[in-house]
């Protein structure tokens, strides 16, 4: 993005099974210790019998911080996708120390990605319809269940009055919505924006929607490895303030680093298999764009779900587009961790490995059984690896073929 | 089932998240905090608990000198007069 209005990144959120915040998510994931657990989902009274599944759930108790600063009300009436939302935005918001400043009611903005929406309240409105035969839903379910109810939160919460919308693309939203983000600062549109995504699918139904694709993992999650059968749900958020470079600059900020190549592309191909030649374009657009073909090191922050097909479309995509470094290039999958967020997978990730460019040290791949010849990347695994990177991309790689990887620099 | 001026402040209370203790019947209605969900919520809350319909169009304006006993007041009618 040389010649344009650059864009820095200058504050972080993140709640996931790994934690409550930006520092308990990467402590965990350097232990490393891996947020996957069987749970049970109980489908009440209407519902068939409760089944146990692993699944990578927030412990209770997040929205503390945020209640403690905005009210007891906060997330009163929220889903959980978007309370989780609201509460990294409060954290980045924090780190940013852009809290309560007045730069937030003067030119910034909201993008937030999301797959699926607020699950628990259609589930609720569905339980009442269907199973009490009563026309009586609640009259906050489409305010709570509705896409865009996260970033109406944020804006209310913070008074934000400018570019505020929920982006869409399944697994890929919040790497569309931190690329939306950035072209609003690129284009002048905004000097800051808030950017993320979150997903909250831990729900009776909507886990039987995962199983009847049969995308699923039995035990957990294994990216890249032998014997892995695919992904395992996880919820939560993550959120990164995006701000103008020469913005950041005159308050002092401080910046963990810049957004420096975006590339989107669309398979145009199958609702759930992968294409290689959409992973390449939009591989190959961010890395280009981003300066990242020439680098020593990158830290590949895979989309690594753990499905067969995809890990494997994945390593063949970076082989491609990176030739032989390719098998040099450091490769984390921390979806072994924190699960699936869907929406909000793109955005922990960024999180997590732009904390990794700053500590110079890159936490492993979980679960992991043994190699997979179609895999053969330089995955990181066993313990944290001293990394030398001054970049960063986070690839995703999404269902219906939507693809958006993210370059970003290190400081 | 009649309604009671004190079930009705609870069930205020707990739908709006506001604190009991302002919930006064001087209290002018504006001041208290509800935002308009909180007012659909607290009506669902009381027609599924007293089986009435309450239509918002039936509800007397609100203005800044309407107090929360005029509201009550509303309330009350509607609900025990259903009931009757």
């Amino acid at each position: 993005m040389s010649g344009r209005r650059q864009v820095a990144v200058t504050g972080l959120g993140a709640i996931s099974a790994l934690g409550h915040s930006v520092a308990e998510n990467w402590k965990t994931v350097c232990e490393p210790r891996s947020g996957i657990a069987p749970q049970t989902l109980d489908a009440g009274p209407h519902g068939p019998a409760p089944q146990t599944l692993p699944l990578a759930r927030v412990a209770p108790g997040y929205e503390a911080p945020v209640e403690a600063h905005l009210g007891p009300r906060a997330c009163n009436a929220l889903d959980p996708f978007a309370a989780l939302a609201l509460c990294a935005a409060f954290e980045a918001l924090g780190d940013a120390k852009l809290l309560d400043a007045a730069e937030l009611r003067r030119r910034a903005g909201i993008v937030l990605g999301h797959g699926f929406g607020g699950g628990e309240a259609l589930e609720k409105a569905f339980a009442r319809f269907y199973g009490d035969k009563t026309a009586r839903v609640h009259p906050t379910t489409i305010p709570r269940a509705m896409m865009s109810a996260a970033v109406s939160a944020v804006a209310m919460s913070f008074g934000i009055r400018g570019p505020v919308f929920a982006t869409s693309s399944a697994c890929a939203s919040s790497a569309h919505a931190i690329a939306q983000g950035a072209a609003l600062i690129a284009l002048g549109q905004a000097e800051i924006v808030i950017a993320g995504g979150s997903e909250a699918m831990a729900t009776p139904v909507s886990m039987a929607t995962w199983q009847a694709i049969r995308a699923l993992a039995s035990e957990t999650c294994r990216p890249f490895s032998a014997r892995r059968d695919g992904l395992v749900m996880g919820e939560g958020a993550g959120v990164l303030v995006l701000e103008e470079l020469g913005h950041a600059r005159r308050r002092g900020a401080t910046i963990h680093g810049e957004l420096v190549g975006v590339g989107m592309s669309s398979d145009a191909h199958d609702l759930t298999q992968p294409a290689l030649d959409g992973a390449v374009a939009a591989l190959s657009q961010a890395s280009e764009s981003g300066g990242l073909l020439d680098a020593e090191s990158v830290l590949i922050s895979a989309h690594g779900t753990g499905t067969v097909l995809n890990d494997q479309n994945e390593a063949a995509a970076i082989h491609k587009v990176f030739g032989a470094r390719g098998a040099t290039h450091p490769v984390i999958a921390t979806k072994s961790g924190h699960g699936h967020l869907l929406g909000g997978s793109a955005a922990v990730q960024a999180v997590i490995g732009l904390r990794a460019l700053a500590e110079r040290l890159a936490p492993p791949i979980l679960n992991y059984l043994g190699p997979d010849p179609s895999c053969s990347l330089d995955l990181v695994l066993g313990q944290t690896r001293p990394i030398t990177s001054t970049h960063l991309l986070v690839n995703a790689f999404a269902f219906g073929g939507l693809n958006c990887c993210l370059a970003f620099r290190g400081r | 089932m009649a309604a009671t001026e004190t079930e009705l402040l609870e069930i205020m209370a707990e739908e709006a998240m506001v604190d009991r203790s302002a919930l006064t019947r001087s209290a002018v209605f504006t001041e208290l905090g509800f935002q308009s969900l909180d007012v659909v919520s607290v009506l669902f809350e009381i027609e599924g608990r007293y089986g009435v319909v309450i239509e918002e169009e039936d509800m007397p304006p609100v203005t800044t000198a309407t107090t929360l006993g005029d509201v009550l007041d509303f309330l009350l009618g509607r609900i025990n007069a259903a009931v009757a």
